[in-house]
């Protein structure tokens, strides 16, 4: 979450009163004020459960002396230990003793409440009881396991912790999960494999999906490659597989050239505004080969990695979809010479953006990645011509590339390669120029090893005559197949040289007379250190990933960012395409560097995410929310000013009987239960829901009593 | 030192075997489980990465190919299948190759044609030298001596033996410049080429580094059948070199002698181990069941198929001889010395043979070094304790 600061907190603010979002927060108080009327005025009747955990707990805590000391307890009608209260027949004692006993609050002492506290919940909910009238006690991580030397003092903390349980059980309220009504719609952003993947999964389960995609056409850097491994398949073949069913799924809208530009809101209902740059050219327009020869701009042409030149009207590769040419606005000097030409469909240099919104569910962010731009000079990149990055070499191997698939590079041919991996990735500080944030690309883009040893298969089989030198730190061909590639090049001849990162290869031209026009130089770790020269007619650089430059998205959509600049997600193992906002999560190489096959397990991750999020057309959030007892706020409004969430807690004005006042008023589907508001009120009128500043006092109390369960035992 | 990498030799070098070192991804594992490498002669790791990257010159003054004796455990143990120890060989070849000055073994190592043609060529010198120049044939009984004058043919002895020792010699003194003398910062002592010259002796005759390759620790004599046979093989081609050189009119006879005169025995044995040698190696590489005999260059072939027919022509010639049958003794003699010419004048200075001399130099050239580089490093320290004092 990144920390807004002063001045956008103070103008949030004022946007909220002018704008309040619509969350059904009245109907909820009334609810659970009625739920809580209901039971008011009822006997609390509290069972205490102590669990043995099969001796795991048992072997160093009395539970039954437990169990028994609890049960001298006021409003304890029932106290028992039980070998497994997880078991069903644990979880049935739980609901007979509601229904028997009428039972009304339940404290489990067990292990840790990311194992049990659920599965307890149910229960009580099985017993007819709502299912946060329950208090979950950890005795096993919190005790038996840290306390084994301790049997008689770890007794005594059970004791304890149960007593603070049951203390705040007996204040314990009913709760509702606030509910939240939800966009079937997600938003795609990114058109690239892992955005196409996710839209594509989306759809399939009926939801309505919309892809916005920045660049004027779909697939995103597998469109620019050549040959993927592990398959040796076509990338542009794979990738329009995906597109052709993207195309012909009726819930999938697709905008190109279109960005972000503004988004709140939260799971379930999102606001999002976007802006469309114009193509300036129409679908059929028949023009466009005579159109590109007389407009006089000339730019790097940035599909082909600026190693040809494009016209300010273009169309990126033929067969791209949208088939439709563009006008580059950002260097066409409208001199109207593109007008003159064609004869059906037309061309319009003066189209202007255009802006719009749309409500979706949820987001999956799939933004990519851009190849890592060398500095000039950076292995004599931007200095040699003959020193090239892989995406460009994969241009030139490509048919449709600047030279047509021939392995040429500065007008002449190709015999000896030096192949240079890590460059841009595992970088050493100290050794490696930072990037202008000033940190180096410590992290391994994962893909570049086998996408090299890919390229070489490519070249021997192409180009047989060819001898190819690896400099490499280490190989990492890590994946299903992956390891074929560089057993492959060993056996076609592929000559591996081993560099340290502390002392990289050295690119120079060479000196006159030298037959071939880059020398590379290497201290060989393969041979004991030596220096190596090897003279080569080109260089390629197996450049990392590092993900595309999205500050403002970022800012825009709160999602958090890990120091290598990739998107961060929850929990690398447990939720690994979640972000912390609800309902926005990752694909693809946004996140960090990625093989096209992960990049769609990723898409397809997200998706399923997606999908459970926004298919009930439901979303479901835990009640444990700041909530404002109007009786005491005083609208001092500390609490919107020290809120971390955007849009959780606002003042709005109120007018009762002549009197104008304001009070805060909290949006629960923003708010994340974080506790700050409550700390920073001076009048006590906030509290969490599920944990009231009341309950805090009762377990402390309890906690502090005097036990002396052994002596009476 | 800047070494600069020749991706042609790789191709250059699969000339002189079997060698699929591109496999190699130097991880060293044939060094580790070579018996006879250690930290100074890495083999056969160095010179495969020498060879992979076509350091010429690093392998030109590399004695490790001739410290390797072809156990053929790297091989086994290669995680790769690179064949290291076929590797070793082919490099025995080349490095041959490159210390022949005269470019014929170059020739036929990489050429049948020219192998092959030497061969006929020589046999053809032979036959026809006798067809022209033969003495009088005497049909009533044995008279070889009459037929192919001693002297006479004591005297090409000699000859052959100037000419390849002159040959053979200047290969060596090639390989002493390459292994030697590359090195210009070492300083070497005139007597350390004395005092270590025992070792050339030393090894030639007890080839006392074959027993310690491919056999286990504590076997006898007899159990390590590989020296053993090697050993054999060397007695009797070397007993029967004097005999056929040095002896000549002592072992060319017309006499009849006993059974247990010496003349008889000794060539029976070195006869006997020759068969044995060129038998074990024929049978070897045509069953390929060992590591030392998986691959055949066509000069692997070329030596002991000679060496066979010259036992076997020795045999047969001994035979009539023996029988009393002039003419067949006659033809059998020329035919033996026109598979025997070929034999020697190939393979001395220009082939396998060659290795019998190349071995023991390199181990005598290594320990050479070895003793400066220690004597260098030891003055150097003690110059510098006295500067310091």
């Amino acid at each position: 979450m990144t920390e807004p600061n002063e001045e956008n907190k103070e103008k949030d603010v004022k946007n909220n009163s002018e704008e309040p979002i619509t969350v059904h927060v009245d109907e909820l108080k009334d609810a659970v004020e009625k739920e809580i009327a209901d039971a008011g005025g009822e006997d609390i009747k509290i069972g205490v459960y102590v669990c043995q955990c099969g001796g795991n707990i048992s072997d160093v805590v009395r539970t039954d002396l437990v169990a028994k000391e609890l049960e001298k307890f006021p409003n304890v009608v029932v106290s028992r230990d039980f070998i497994f209260m997880c078991s069903d027949s644990g979880q049935e004692l739980i609901k007979k003793d509601i229904q028997e006993k009428g039972i009304n609050r339940v404290v489990v002492g067990s292990c840790s409440p990311f194992l049990h506290e659920t599965t307890f919940r149910k229960a009580v909910s099985s017993g007819g009881l709502n299912p946060y009238l329950y208090t979950h006690v950890g005795i096993r991580e919190q005790d038996s396991w840290v306390h084994a030397d301790h049997p008689k003092e770890a007794t005594e903390l059970a004791v304890h912790l149960m007593e603070a349980g049951v203390a705040k059980a007996r204040l314990l309220e009913p709760l509702k999960p606030t509910e939240i009504k939800a966009k079937k719609h997600a938003l795609v952003i990114g058109g690239g494999i892992a955005g196409l993947q996710a839209a594509l999964s989306i759809a399939k389960a009926d939801l309505k999906v919309t892809i916005v995609e920045k660049s004027h056409f779909l697939g995103g850097r597998v469109a620019q490659w050549d040959t993927v491994f592990p398959t040796d398949e076509d990338a542009r073949a794979v990738l329009n597989r995906v597109i052709e069913e993207v195309l012909a799924n009726p819930n999938i809208t697709i905008h190109t050239g279109t960005e972000l530009i503004a988004a709140k809101g939260y799971i379930g209902e999102f606001n999002i505004r976007l802006r469309q740059q114009p193509r300036g050219v129409s679908e059929d327009f028949d023009g466009l080969d005579e159109a590109i020869k007389v407009c006089p701009v000339e730019v790097p042409d940035e599909f082909n990695f600026g190693l040809s030149k494009r016209k300010a009207i273009y169309r990126p590769y033929d067969g791209c979809v949208p088939s439709g040419a563009v006008i580059d606005w950002e260097h066409c000097t409208k001199c109207g010479e593109c007008l003159k030409v064609g004869k059906k469909g037309s061309i319009n240099l003066d189209e202007t953006p255009h802006e719009f919104d749309i409500t979706v569910g949820a987001v999956v962010v799939a933004t990519g990645f851009d190849p890592y731009e060398p500095f000039k000079g950076e292995f004599g990149y931007g200095e040699i011509p003959e020193v090239i990055t892989l995406p460009q070499l994969e241009r030139i191997l490509s048919k449709d590339g600047p030279t047509k698939g021939k392995l040429e590079v500065n007008g002449h041919p190709v015999h000896n390669i030096a192949m240079i991996h890590c460059v841009g990735s595992r970088q050493k500080e100290g050794v490696h120029k930072p990037q202008p944030d000033g940190k180096v690309n410590d992290y391994c883009s994962r893909v570049c090893c086998t996408a090299t040893l890919s390229a070489a298969k490519q070249i021997h089989e192409h180009f047989p005559d060819t001898n190819i030198f690896d400099l490499y730190q280490d190989i990492r061909t890590y994946g299903r197949g992956h390891e074929d590639y560089y057993i492959n090049a060993s056996k076609n001849g592929v000559t591996f040289l081993r560099y340290f990162a502390e002392e990289i290869p050295e690119v120079t031209k060479s000196p006159e007379g030298e037959k071939n026009p880059v020398m590379v130089k290497v201290k060989d770790h393969l041979t004991w250190g030596y220096e190596v020269e090897v003279p080569v007619d080109l260089v390629v650089l197996a450049v990392g990933m590092m993900p595309t430059p999205i500050q403002d998205l970022i800012g825009m959509l709160k999602v958090s960012q890990g120091n290598d600049r990739f998107l961060l997600e929850v929990h690398p193992k447990l939720r690994p395409v979640e972000t912390a906002i609800a309902g926005i999560v990752l694909a693809g190489t946004a996140q960090g560097p990625m093989t096209i096959r992960e990049a769609s397990y990723a898409g397809q991750a997200a998706a399923s995410k997606v999908i459970a999020m926004l298919i009930t057309g439901q979303v479901e959030l835990e009640p444990f929310v700041a909530k404002i007892d109007p009786e005491r706020c005083e609208g001092s409004g500390e609490c919107v000013k020290y809120c971390p969430q955007e849009e959780a807690i606002r003042l709005e004005t109120f007018t009762e009987d002549g009197r104008t006042f304001q009070r805060a008023v909290v949006s629960p589907a923003n708010c994340n239960g974080c506790g700050v508001c409550v700390s920073v009120c001076p009048n006590r009128a906030i509290n969490i829901q599920g944990w009231t500043l009341d309950q805090f006092d009762a377990m402390v109390e309890a906690l502090a009593m005097e036990v002396s369960v052994l002596e009476d035992a | 030192m800047t070494y600069r990498v020749d991706p042609t030799f790789v191709d250059e070098l699969k000339k002189y075997g079997h060698v699929n070192i591109e496999d190699c991804f130097n991880c060293g594992n044939c060094t580790a489980i070579c018996p006879l490498s250690t930290s100074e002669t890495p083999f056969p790791r160095k010179n495969i990465r020498q060879a992979q990257l076509g350091l010429r010159e690093n392998l030109l003054e590399s004695v490790d190919p001739w410290l390797c004796y072809y156990c053929g455990e790297c091989t086994l143990t290669c995680p790769r299948q690179a064949e290291p120890a076929e590797a070793q060989m082919a490099m025995r070849r080349w490095l041959t190759a490159q210390y022949d000055w005269t470019g014929l073994a170059r020739k036929f190592y990489t050429s049948k044609v020219w192998e092959i043609g030497a061969v006929f060529f020589l046999a053809a010198f032979i036959v026809v030298t006798f067809v022209l120049f033969h003495g009088p044939i005497v049909t009533d009984h044995v008279a070889l001596n009459t037929f192919a004058p001693v002297h006479l043919v004591e005297l090409g002895d000699y000859v052959m033996l100037v000419g390849l020792s002159f040959f053979l010699l200047s290969n060596i003194f090639r390989m002493y410049l390459f292994i030697v003398r590359s090195d210009k910062s070492l300083k070497i002592p005139f007597k350390l080429y004395i005092t270590e010259a025992w070792q050339l002796l030393y090894n030639t005759v007890t080839q006392i580094r074959y027993a310690k390759c491919d056999e286990e620790e504590g076997q006898s004599f007899w159990e390590k059948t590989r020296w053993r046979n090697h050993l054999i093989i060397v007695s009797g081609y070397g007993l029967m070199f004097t005999l056929v050189v040095v002896f000549l009119r002592w072992f060319q006879t017309d006499n009849y002698y006993p059974i247990w005169h010496p003349q008889r025995w000794l060539g029976y044995y070195a006869t006997i181990a020759l068969l044995f040698g060129a038998g074990d190696a024929i049978i070897g590489r045509i069953k390929k069941d060992n590591e030392m005999h998986k691959y055949s260059h066509p000069s692997d072939w070329m030596f002991p198929i000679l060496l066979l027919l010259t036992a076997f022509t020795g045999i047969l010639l001994h035979t009539f001889r023996y029988l009393g049958l002039p003419l067949p003794t006659y033809y059998t003699y020329v035919i033996h010395l026109a598979i025997l010419t070929p034999m020697l004048v190939l393979e001395v200075p220009f082939g396998k043979w060659a290795h019998l001399a190349y071995r023991p130099f390199a181990i005598y050239f290594e320990a050479i070094k070895e003793k400066a580089k220690v004597l260098q490093e030891s003055q150097t320290t003690a110059d510098a304790y006295a500067a310091a004092d």
